[in-house]
């Protein structure tokens, strides 16, 4: 399954937003940078779903929104079947749009309510000529409709009318009318209740199986990404911090990083004290020097506070970016 | 169906907006059937009749070339029609389209607000004044010049408005389903704006007959010969101690479908879509 040259390359993507701090008195603050990605590098083979996981504003989505052109890069490059896509200009990504698709974490604001289903549902199919008559795409409509498990005949219904769930199948089906080859979910599960999270969630790895589509899964549910990716990304403040085949970094953490979120799922060590306090997180405006983790980190010392460590190819498909890797695999083996 | 619905369901416990409604409606046939329903020819003079009071003749009295004021005021009820439509018209489409693309396209949109900003400083009747000054008395050019003062506050909603649905994410979706800037603009945005531009409609409306009354008053507006009921109380204004039902009809007809017009944009604005309604509150 990943023999295959990779489908996208990342390498050493950033995406930092500029914005002037708040004024003390007449003259507008200064300019401030924040770094909200800030040398991400990843691969992703065909038919792979990578889970990128990370507490909430490490900048999980902004890589999303940079690789689907939302937001623009700042510098890196995002290889797409070997063609960098950073650098094309909004007409140039268009027709790559088909292949590249997303999903959105709020079913409620994702979708129009202006607009039936149908017509939102044409619109990818019409922009990218995937049918020609009217009825060729109802056809195409009903048919993915059927796929992620609805009526066809909510095609001509408001999104109103719709639960939070139904709404989500929508979106899916919104992605995948248009037969993308790398989707990227971001949060597409956490705003929905949890007794239909599991539902759509496997309609989402059932649907990634079958077309065979790769799939980078941002969560900051340890437990969700855990039940449908085959790699896993830890982020920290804007960067990749450890990446690893899903069974190894759930067995063996080699970051400390991913142990401490790790120890922060209650249900994986179910006799234990369940809460862990994940301290407070460092801010991505002024990251904290040499490795950005060291003011939380148990096993930091003098290094970590003056030289920033980066990723360390360990074997067996896992890097990370610690200076103390070693020691802590030695130690959980 | 569903229209006749959503009236009464913005109607409903309205009675002073319902009563606004109907006088609207009164005026709307006057207007379409004047030639029908008016007993005179409005322009047609009569010397030997006048300045005569309200009789069974000539029920809204005579004019100082004994015109029959009731058929005037019919007519009167077209040109208020056609002047407001057109000021619609052209502040929604102008002020519409300004509003939306600076909002859109940030960098040209700085320019336009400013546009804006500059023309908003005056005084709406200062503002027409000026413009009409500058050009023939004529019913276009009356229009297009309050349309244009009152497309500067709705560029001001609408770039407000159009600025918090840009950042929705629908339209992040519709980019990620290819969709380009015209389609996200006219099938994504203008959509969910058209509750507020009914509002901001019925709102112009009413003040297109204020300002159109005061220009003709000032005898800047239509030309003399039209009959409007601006026209009517700025011909007949010598005569008010004589004559004052010549002031009187046409003043009443004035304000109480400028009134009417209010009470129903009051209630329409109440029944809008909540999150606009900071927008649209200081209209
Ligand atoms: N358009 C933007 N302008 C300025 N700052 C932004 C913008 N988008 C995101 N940020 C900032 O970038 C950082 C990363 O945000 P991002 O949304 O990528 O985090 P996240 O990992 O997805 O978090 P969450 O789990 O809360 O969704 C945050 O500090 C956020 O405030
Ligand atoms: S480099 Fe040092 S501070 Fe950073 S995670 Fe590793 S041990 Fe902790
Ligand atoms: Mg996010």
């Amino acid at each position: 399954m990943t023999d295959a040259a990779p489908l996208l390359q990342v390498r050493d993507l950033k995406t930092h937003f500029t914005f002037r701090a708040p004024s003390t008195g007449v003259l507008p603050g200064p300019k401030r940078v924040l770094k909200a990605v800030d040398g991400v590098s990843f691969d992703l083979a065909e038919g792979e779903v990578l889970g990128i996981v990370g507490e909430s504003g490490c900048g999980k989505s902004t890589v999303g929104r940079t690789l689907t052109k939302l937001e623009p890069a700042t510098s890196g490059e995002a290889l797409f079947r070997g063609r960098d896509i950073l650098g094309l200009s909004a007409g140039a990504f268009r027709p790559l749009r088909r292949e590249i698709q997303m999903i959105f974490q709020d079913p409620f604001a994702s979708l129009n309510p202006r607009l039936t289903i149908e017509q939102t549902l044409a619109e990818p199919v019409r922009i990218h000529g995937l049918a020609r008559t009217r009825e060729e795409v109802r056809a195409r409509i009903s048919d993915t409709l059927v796929k992620v498990g609805l009526d066809p005949k909510v095609m001509t219904r408001y999104p109103h009318e719709f639960s939070g769930g139904q709404r989500q199948r929508i979106g899916i089906a919104r992605v995948m009318i248009v037969e993308p080859r790398l989707v990227i979910a971001d949060e597409a599960v956490s705003a929905l209740d949890v007794s239909i999270q599991a539902q759509v969630l496997n309609l989402i790895k059932d649907l990634q199986r079958d077309s065979g589509i790769s799939m980078l899964f941002i969560s900051h549910d340890l437990g969700v990404v855990r039940h449908i990716s085959d790699r896993v990304a830890v982020m920290y403040l804007g960067r990749i911090v450890e990446t690893a085949p899903k069974a190894a970094i759930f067995e063996k953490p080699a970051h400390p990083y991913t142990r401490l979120l790790l120890a922060s799922i209650p249900r994986i060590r179910p006799g234990r004290q369940p809460v862990v306090d994940l301290g407070e997180p460092a801010s991505a405006a002024s990251p904290p020097s040499g490795c950005a983790f060291h003011p939380r980190c148990p096993l930091a010392t003098d290094i970590c506070r003056s030289t920033r460590p980066d990723p360390v190819d360990l074997g067996n498909g896992r890097s990370s970016a610690c200076h103390h890797a070693g020691q802590l695999l030695g130690e959980a083996a | 169906m569903t229209a006749i619905l959503t009236m009464g369901r913005i109607f409903r416990g309205r009675w002073l907006a319902t009563a606004g409604l109907c006088w609207l409606i009164l005026v709307a046939l006057a207007a379409i059937f004047a030639p029908l329903v008016a007993p005179y020819d409005p322009l047609e003079f009569d010397p030997l009749v006048r300045l005569s009071p309200p009789s069974q003749e000539h029920l809204f009295g005579t004019d100082h070339f004994g015109r029959d004021s009731f058929s005037r005021s019919l007519y009167g009820a077209r040109m208020a029609i056609v002047i407001g439509f057109g000021s619609v018209v052209v502040a929604l489409v102008a002020g519409g389209l300004a509003g939306m693309i600076s909002a859109y396209f940030t960098r040209l949109g700085h320019v336009i607000m400013r546009i804006v900003d500059v023309l908003m400083a005056f005084p709406a009747l200062l503002l027409a004044l000026v413009l009409m000054t500058l050009l023939e008395r004529s019913v276009v050019n009356t229009v297009i010049v309050i349309g244009i003062v009152y497309a500067t506050t709705t560029a001001r909603i609408l770039f407000g408005m159009t600025l918090k649905l840009k950042g929705e994410v629908f339209v992040d979706a519709a980019t990620c389903s290819g969709a380009g800037h015209a389609s996200i603009l006219f099938r994504h945005i203008l959509p969910n704006l058209v509750s507020p531009l009914l509002v901001q409609a019925s709102f112009i409306f009413a003040f297109a007959q204020l300002q159109a009354a005061a220009l003709d008053f000032l005898g800047l507006g239509l030309p003399p010969e039209v009959p409007s009921w601006g026209n009517m109380l700025s011909e007949s204004r010598i005569y008010v101690t004589r004559a004052s039902w010549l002031l009187l009809f046409p003043g009443a007809l004035i304000i109480l479908s400028v009134f009417s017009m209010n009470l129903v944009g009051d209630a329409l604005r109440d029944s809008i879509d909540p999150r606009f309604r900071n927008d649209i509150k200081g209209v």
